[in-house]
């Protein structure tokens, strides 16, 4: 570059303020769960640990019975995952290499469902689940019983179909030469054939994207399960075990146990976002281009 | 083909039949026809709906969306002066993937009376602040939290605006002699105009709706409601009183409101269409 540019110091002080500003609640959380209980009650506040007490993990680990939380989360998380892989990339393929009357109102509508707010749906879905018929006690006309509300079913079932994976999938889809399906068709593969065989194996980038951002949704989703655990406490997720079981630990232990357990919480997405990125940042392009 | 079809059409139609039973029909079986009682109830002297609900609501939601973008443009265009974007970048982003539990109680720790945020204070000599116990500085307290943990993916997106901003532009303009501020602003802000637009639209129709970090930062909205918005009070109405008429017409109420920003925000791209 010929063109000589200054020093960018106003631009380096902000950033560095910034990113600061962005890293401080994970060092000081990090920080604080690495505290015994003398040293987190020093005063004044202390943002170093005098020594590393890296028994909080485990203890956090025990008190807060995390294995179980973290059974639930893993469980939930990956089927959502799956199951949005799946109906999003049959949709996908639908909507984009099938024709059938009323395609284009489809996509239409796909589209606008993106749109409608997901704290509408919170009070639908639940009553849906509870008066789910012949399920959990109910009756043909879903009265009775706790319907579906009370298994892991309930964590799952509404965020088994994504609007958004159905849209990202079908642009994937669509570059898909026509030819090649044509010539799998003329040796008499079936559709569902093509889906697993042509489809699937093409559209592997857009697959991972679309299973990072997805599992990471669903790991973080805080109100969903909040309201399915308020039911029935054995299918709390991590985040909703840290909230609620805060009031369950010895005060003077709490902060830093609690702090240990957040990490642990936090950790699964952020490895998988250090380690993978590029994926994440093109799912989030794909939603600024829609 | 019929397959297919059926496999989209159902899930579609029954995400579109649940919208539509929630503002109008609160229950499934046991429900009776209650008219407009509940909207009436919902605005009635004494109901704290309209106040503070609603205007925190509002508050909220503007106030986060002014912070997410300016503070968006601010670190995107410091960002593209410097090396090793993509780490600032990650940064920035880390909040975004990070769940709202973790992040929130994260806050809530440097928030604390005897916290780090406070303990700061004090060094440089000023007052403790009670952010989360004081009313009249616990919205705002929660707010920043919610504009931080979303800044993230405001910079990305202005981040990837600003490399369509033609650099042919931008050397005339300082060859005629332009001083930074002058080509922010008549250059740069209004080529970035769509992705500005974007990004605080998105933001504005979050806001009015979020209440997940409320949750976890207030208990449930308080000290009092100063920290109470619309969907946790619809959220707490339905499934902790269990009063689904009133709940679903709180709901209805704020997508109303979701709908008519959606609809200016359409017409304001549209403008933005037809002027360039």
């Amino acid at each position: 570059m010929t063109h000589h540019r200054r020093a960018p110091l106003l631009p380096w002080l902000i950033t560095t303020i910034g990113a600061l500003v962005m890293t401080l609640p994970f060092t000081d959380m990090f920080l604080t769960s690495l505290k015994d209980p003398g040293d987190y009650a020093h005063l004044p506040y202390r943002f170093l640990p005098s020594a590393f007490a890296f028994a909080n993990y485990r203890d956090a680990a025990d008190e807060l019975d995390l294995a179980t939380l973290a059974r639930t989360s893993i469980l939930t998380a990956l089927t959502v995952t799956v199951s949005v892989l799946c109906t999003s990339s049959l949709a996908g393929y639908a909507l984009a290499k099938l024709r059938f009357p009323g395609r284009a109102l489809l996509f239409r509508f796909v589209l606008a469902t993106m749109m409608l707010p997901p704290f509408l749906l919170l009070i639908p879905h639940f009553l849906i689940l509870a008066h789910w018929p012949l399920a959990g006690g109910n009756d043909l006309y879903g009265n009775g019983g706790a319907g579906l509300t009370t298994g892991i079913t309930a964590l799952v079932l509404p965020f088994t179909v994504s609007a958004f994976g159905i849209f990202l999938m079908r642009q994937f889809i669509t570059t898909i030469p026509d030819e090649i399906l044509e010539a799998a068709r003329l040796d008499g593969a079936g559709e569902l054939t093509l889906w697993w065989r042509i489809v699937l194996p093409q559209t592997t980038p857009a697959l991972i994207t679309l299973a990072l951002l997805t599992f990471t949704i669903a790991w973080n989703e805080y109100i969903w399960p909040l309201l399915i655990s308020t039911a029935n406490p054995c299918l709390m997720t991590l985040p909703v075990g840290m909230q609620l079981l805060q009031g369950h630990l010895d005060p003077q232990r709490t902060t830093p146990l609690l702090m240990a357990a957040l990490v642990i919480s936090a950790l699964p997405v952020l490895a998988l976002f250090l380690l993978l990125q590029r994926h994440y940042v093109r799912g989030i392009t794909e939603i600024v281009e829609l | 083909m019929l397959f297919y079809a059926v496999f989209v059409i159902l899930p579609v139609l029954f995400t579109g039949a649940l919208a539509l039973s929630s503002g109008v029909r609160p229950g499934l079986s046991d429900m009776t026809f209650a008219g407009a009682d509940n909207f009436a109830s919902l605005f009635s002297d004494g109901s704290s709906f309209l106040f503070p609900v609603l205007t925190n609501t509002l508050l909220y939601a503007v106030g986060t969306t002014v912070l997410t973008t300016v503070g968006g443009l601010v670190a995107a265009l410091c960002l593209a002066r410097l090396p090793g974007q993509g780490l600032w970048r990650t940064l920035y982003f880390l909040p975004v993937v990070t769940n709202l539990v973790a992040t929130g109680n994260a806050w809530k720790h440097l928030y604390q009376p005897d916290g780090p945020l406070n303990a700061l204070l004090n060094t440089l000599g000023m007052d403790s602040v009670g952010f989360l116990q004081n009313p009249a500085t616990a919205l705002p307290s929660v707010m920043i939290v919610q504009s931080w943990a979303s800044l993230g993916s405001a910079v990305l997106i202005l981040s990837a605006g600003l490399t369509t901003v033609p650099r042919d532009c931008l050397e005339a303009a300082e060859l005629d002699g332009a001083g930074p501020l002058t080509i922010l602003i008549r250059i740069t802000i209004p080529l970035l105009r769509p992705a500005l637009l974007f990004v605080s639209i998105t933001q504005l129709l979050a806001g009015l709706q979020s209440f997940a970090l409320i949750t976890v930062m207030t208990e449930n909205g308080g000290p009092g409601d100063t920290t109470n918005v619309a969907a946790l009070e619809m959220y707490r109405r339905a499934f902790t009183y269990g009063d689904w008429g009133t709940a679903s017409a709180a709901a209805f109420v704020l997508l109303l409101i979701t709908l008519t920003l959606a609809l200016a925000q359409l017409r304001l791209f549209e403008r933005e269409g037809k002027d360039t």
